[in-house]
């Protein structure tokens, strides 16, 4: 994957500065996400308005793996929800294959797994997973269900409910459950926020894996750089409101990104430069 | 502050249970509230005397039955309601009007419409419909209107319809509200038959107490009045076992 990413590279940078029109391009991968130009304004009521985007543009390739980070309220989370068709750019554009946002998720091929699990409450692990079939009126895929429980390791915890689940397994399901359809874009919103450092380290490794198998388009939003830079292809540096643009970073370590890649000085090295940026952003914000 | 043990809430439930009673029976005793007001062994033993046993037990039955489908009819068409409400938003204000209004009228004004239309046999069981209706169409669309955001975004991205949006997220969501509001409806459904009864029904609880009242047989009207309170309060113990097991599996 990684000497794939390699060669892609230097054609989505060409895209990105030369032609901000070219896309589906027919050498070259294809484009799976592409934000042009995107502004959001939040009506504060009272005639106040709040910027949390300006002039947003991402180009995310097909099976590519990017990673958005930046302080809190630089509008992260925002540009998950354009890209998931929960919300719309007030001005520019949103195309997700080609085509408007909620097209994918009317054809089921959107996953989304969210900061607060929002698993439902009632069901078991199991029907929880299972619910992307349920809601797309397609027959469950038992088998496919199964492998997944297996692939987070929530084996032995099929019937469990939520509420019986520590904060990491509720994760797991969560993207389980992002993951059960084969989705075409996966869209990760600080799935693991909310966990310790450790446990946070060990779903990182595995949420590797898991990508490491399944391939699919994601964009991970997160403020934790050792957390981008362990799963993204490229990581992109935003800034405090209005949510900007700051920096691109391209990721370029070999998969898997074990220990070794960890505390290599290459790594060390780009987590400074990475977090320097951010506190940029951050006092910029302020 | 330390949590109340099951035995001290049993022993504060039973003594105050003991000293009610007491009080009801020493005011008859005494006659501390004139001469309506007999002592409840009086009543015992109206009711323990084969004649008085049978009459307050046919005319309780009578009344279990009219407020029981009042209950069911009022629960389903307030379900129903408060459901088409929530998938069809343009009905909400008006239903919510509707209900509104048709609470505010009292029972009494209501009784001549209903008697010329239902007739005196089934007015028990409507009124005890339109009381339960207004508490469960009240508990379903605020149970309805609960979902949460993150919720709402699950089912958004994963391209949901309007109906599985209501049959796998509203509904589940809904059901420990619909357990509240049936505890709050059956004791509802019991006192509007009991009161639909007043309007000349051929028979019931409601009845009882009108001719007793009228008879100046006081064992007879508190008979009657015991029967209804405990048909009323055994409906709201058993709805409220209901809806702790709702609230374990749903919330």
């Amino acid at each position: 994957m990684a000497s794939a990413a390699l060669v892609t590279a230097p054609t989505f940078t060409a895209a990105q500065t030369a032609s901000p029109t070219g896309v589906g391009v027919a050498s070259g991968p294809k484009t799976a996400v592409s934000i042009r130009a995107a502004d959001k304004m939040f009506s504060l009521g009272r005639g106040k308005q709040l910027q949390a985007l300006a002039q947003v543009d991402i180009e995310i390739e097909e099976g590519e793996f990017v990673a958005i980070i930046g302080p809190s309220g630089c509008g992260k989370s925002t540009v998950l929800r354009l890209a998931a068709g929960l919300d719309e750019p007030t001005n520019g554009s949103v195309e997700i294959f080609g085509a408007e946002p909620r097209q994918l998720a009317k054809q089921h091929r959107l996953g989304v797994a969210f900061q607060e699990h929002a698993l439902l409450p009632w069901a078991s692990v199991r029907s929880n997973i299972a619910l992307p079939y349920k809601v797309a009126g397609r027959k469950v895929d038992d088998a496919r269900v199964d492998g997944l429980i297996e692939l987070v390791g929530l084996s032995g915890f099929e019937k469990a409910r939520p509420k019986q689940l520590s904060g990491g397994m509720r994760q797991r399901v969560s993207i389980a459950r992002a993951l059960v359809l084969s989705p075409d874009l996966l869209l990760l919103d600080e799935p693991f926020g909310a966990l310790d450092a450790v446990t946070r380290r060990r779903m990182n490794a595995e949420l590797a894996r898991i990508w490491g198998e399944e391939k699919i388009t994601s964009i991970l939003v997160t403020h934790d750089v050792d957390e981008a830079l362990i799963l993204a292809d490229r990581i992109i540096v935003m800034t405090g409101r209005p949510g900007q643009v700051r920096e691109v970073k391209k990721v370029d370590f070999p998969r898997p990104r074990d220990a070794e890649t960890t505390r290599s000085p290459e790594f060390h090295a780009l987590v400074d430069e990475l977090t320097s940026l951010l506190d940029a952003s951050e006092s910029a914000a302020a | 502050m330390k949590p109340t043990r099951r035995s001290t809430k049993v022993i504060y439930g039973v003594v105050g249970s003991a000293l009610l009673i007491l009080g009801a029976e020493l005011i008859g005793q005494f006659q501390l509230a004139g001469r309506a007001w007999p002592p409840l062994t009086d009543v015992v033993a109206y009711v323990s005397t084969q004649a008085g046993a049978s009459l307050v037990w046919r005319n309780a039955l009578v009344t279990l039955s009219a407020a029981a489908q009042g209950f069911v009819l009022g629960v389903a068409v307030a379900v129903i309601g408060a459901a088409l409400a929530l998938v069809v938003p343009l009905l909400r204000p008006g239903f919510d009007r509707f209900a509104a209004i048709l609470h505010a009228v009292p029972t009494i004004a209501l009784a001549p419409l209903l008697i010329t239309t239902v007739g005196r046999a089934d007015t028990p069981m409507v009124i005890a419909a339109l009381s339960v209706g207004f508490v469960m169409f009240v508990t379903m669309t605020s149970g309805f209107a609960h979902t949460s955001a993150a919720h709402e975004d699950v089912f958004t991205v994963l391209g949901s319809q309007r109906i599985q949006r209501l049959a796998r997220l509203e509904v589940p969501q809904a059901i420990p509200a619909f357990f509240d509001g049936l505890t709050l409806a059956a004791p509802a459904a019991v006192l509007g038959a009991t009161i639909g009864e007043w309007f000349g029904a051929p028979m019931g609880l409601g009845l009882v107490l009108v001719s007793a009242m009228q008879n100046y047989q006081m064992a007879l009207l508190w008979s009657a009045a015991l029967a209804a309170t405990i048909m009323s309060l055994a409906a709201y113990l058993i709805f409220v076992q209901l809806q702790r097991v709702a609230v374990r599996r749903f919330a």
